[in-house]
């Protein structure tokens, strides 16, 4: 595929947690970069490192050494405020259990991030239906997640991810806790979704299947990145 | 995120927890509400005791008197009196509110059978009217070209049936008089009236007869309100204008000394009158120690409510802080609530934190909702505690006054009101902060934790 713009990337990035007296390395020297509007998947077995690595590039957790930089900003310098300020910028994330809030509807979930950058009411909720109806729930724009299936969940909570226009998007087992049926959908959806934007999707999996729909597949084990598949 | 959002979230999570949001309102109402009841009563009891002072001789009100302190050597020159020129010297003062002189004199008032010694103040229409007596009829004596008299409440009550010897005070029968109505006559020259009564009962000592002096009728005025049992200051006295007071004199006393005024050293009338006693008014009560240390810098006696006041307050400020701090206790307890429950909800909502920090919540604002739900509690609390403790004041006074007391014990001013609420709000936040600062560090790696 042609090269774009790199927009993330990562050097010689170590994790290691300290567990009682013996060392735990979560991840064990990593490089690799990512272009911008490329669909990466992680792939690794459970305790493979994935979620540390996808955890450090959305700037949840500090390398013990390595440098990670997206769009060139070095995230490992940032202060907690800068991370969350860079995110509210630039990062949308997708959550395995959705995380939405059980007392908003569909439409203030997918507001919130709009919200929490100080975003007017109605310039937010204008933009928080037409993400909604991108992912096709239009009928459902007024339902609290209680009222909806899981796939529906999911959807808003990519809406939620993508309302902010990010760069970056990161996902986390998204269809985890989905049937395969719907797995499929939101999949498909999110694949859709990014082609249209140009955005960067980098979700993390232990699913091979569902690692099929990326362009670049990362299979990472011991905290190692054992190979890059690259689909063409 | 704007305010209005911030405050939006952060009821709508109170909202989600009703029963236990209750019930930690619930400590802050009582404790807001044992605070409040608390200072009412050392409040009530200022009040009353200060309204007392008020009603006997008010609080910013001085008497200034000739200083007694002078010796026989003291050439008459020296003396300081009490006259015109000294109350245009004391009005002068920039905190002195109203100045007025007093002209006091012994007579005897006579209304058929009934007699009585009366004792009359004469002062000016403007301190008259401010003396806000209660009347029961008539009005106060402001007319300065008429005398007329203002009776005290009591007075009545002091008029004896000369030919019985009955009176109010001996047997409880109250004379048969209409003070605004009937016909009195007063009687200003005593010392005639007394040596003509010598002489009518007498055994011919040999004194020359004395011709019984003129009887004037007294026009009355008003009444004073209060019936014959209730003692104030004024009970006692029988007010009227200064000015028309004045010239009634020395029409009467033509010639001769009016009672109760100095003579020269060879024993004649000065030409002006002097007054027994000065009214003066401060402008405040802050200010009144300090008009009285100038008047009697000047050589004059005063006396004023103000020790009384300022020992008064002082006492009392010493019940309320104790009463306060008894209240305080279960505002403690209440705010120590309030901790709990934040930190319960931080435990809880550990995940929904950790979700919106990832999603781009600011850390300042995590740590403004946390503060806010805080001061809701406090908030609702305090206004709750506020309209709990109006009620608890209200049955307090109810069942005072059911005991035959005449006063107001717990006493809620606005300000009190006002205060508290601002204080169970600056609890709330206070018992709010270190849950917030806890919710604010949350790892928001939390969130995204398979569970």
């Amino acid at each position: 595929m042609k090269k774009d713009k790199t927009v993330i990337t990562v050097s010689d990035l170590y994790k290691i947690y300290r567990v009682g007296e013996t060392k735990v390395r979560a991840l064990n020297g990593v490089d690799f970069s990512i272009n911008r509007g490329e669909f990466c998947s992680i792939v690794g077995a459970s305790g493979s490192g994935k979620s540390t690595l996808l955890n450090m590039l959305a700037g949840l957790e500090k390398p013990t050494k390595g440098e990670i930089v997206i769009a060139g900003e070095h995230m490992e310098k940032k202060s907690e405020n800068g991370l969350v300020r860079f995110r509210q910028a630039h990062i949308g994330f997708i959550f395995q259990s959705f995380n939405l809030m059980d007392t908003m509807n569909a439409i203030e979930n997918v507001a919130l991030p709009l919200t929490f950058q100080g975003m007017d009411r109605r310039t937010r909720t204008r933009k928080a239906e037409q993400m909604l109806d991108m992912v096709g729930l239009t009928k459902y724009k007024k339902h609290k997640p209680t009222q909806m299936s899981g796939g529906q969940q999911q959807r808003v909570g990519v809406a939620r991810a993508l309302v902010v226009e990010p760069e970056i998007i990161f996902a986390d087992e998204p269809t985890g806790n989905l049937d395969s049926r719907t797995s499929r959908e939101v999949m498909e959806l999110m694949q859709r979704v990014v082609r249209e934007k140009k955005q960067t999707l980098i979700m993390v999996t232990h699913d091979n299947e569902l690692a099929g729909f990326a362009d670049r597949i990362f299979h990472i084990r011991d905290g190692k990145i054992l190979k890059i598949e690259e689909k063409t | 995120m704007r305010i209005g959002d911030l405050l939006l979230m952060s009821i709508s999570s109170l909202w989600k927890r009703k029963v236990r949001t209750v019930l930690t309102v619930l400590g802050v109402v009582i404790g807001t509400a044992s605070i409040v009841v608390m200072v009412s009563l050392g409040l009530g009891l200022n009040r009353s005791t200060m309204q007392n002072i008020e009603e006997n001789g008010g609080l910013t009100s001085i008497q200034v008197w000739e200083s007694g302190n002078f010796d026989s050597e003291t050439s008459d020159k020296d003396r300081k009196r009490l006259d015109d020129e000294l109350v245009k010297t004391i009005a002068a003062n920039p905190h002195v509110e109203l100045v007025s002189p007093v002209l006091s004199i012994s007579v005897l008032a006579k209304c058929g059978a009934y007699e009585n010694n009366l004792d009359i103040r004469g002062m000016s229409g403007e301190a008259l009217a401010r003396m806000n007596f209660p009347l029961a009829s008539g009005e106060v004596p402001l007319a300065e070209d008429t005398l007329a008299f203002l009776y005290g409440n009591q007075i009545l009550a002091g008029f004896m049936n000369s030919r019985t010897g009955s009176g109010y005070w001996m047997d409880g029968t109250i004379p048969d008089i209409d003070l605004q109505n009937d016909a009195i006559f007063i009687i200003y020259d005593m010392d005639s009236y007394y040596n003509s009564q010598g002489n009518q009962g007498g055994s011919g000592a040999g004194a020359a007869a004395v011709k019984p002096p003129k009887k004037y009728i007294a026009q009355c005025a008003g009444v004073i309100d209060g019936g014959l049992e209730t003692y104030k200051s004024y009970s006692w006295s029988v007010y009227c204008n200064i000015v028309p007071m004045e010239a009634h004199l020395k029409r009467i006393f033509r010639g001769k000394a009016i009672p109760g005024q100095p003579l020269t050293a060879t024993g004649k009338p000065y030409k002006e009158i002097y007054y027994n006693e000065i009214y003066v008014e401060a402008d405040d009560m802050e200010h009144v120690a300090e008009v009285q240390k100038w008047i009697t810098d000047m050589g004059y006696q005063t006396s004023s409510n103000t020790e009384w006041v300022d020992s008064t307050k002082k006492q009392y400020g010493y019940i309320q802080a104790v009463l306060g701090g008894i209240g305080a206790v279960s505002l403690i307890v209440a705010a120590i609530g309030i901790t709990n429950t934040m930190m319960m909800s931080i435990y809880e909502r550990t995940k929904e934190i950790g979700v919106m920090k990832v999603i781009g919540c600011d850390m300042r604002d995590i740590r403004s909702l946390f503060l806010l739900e805080a001061g809701f509690i406090g908030l609702i609390g305090g206004l709750v505690g506020i309209g709990f403790s109006f009620l608890i004041s209200l049955v307090i006074n109810r069942i005072v006054a059911g005991m035959g007391m005449e006063m107001t014990l717990s006493y809620i001013p606005a300000w009190l009101a006002g205060a508290s609420v601002v204080f169970a709000v600056f609890v709330g936040m206070a018992s709010g902060f270190f849950p917030a600062l806890r919710a604010m560090r949350l790892s928001p790696l939390a969130a995204i934790r398979r569970g």
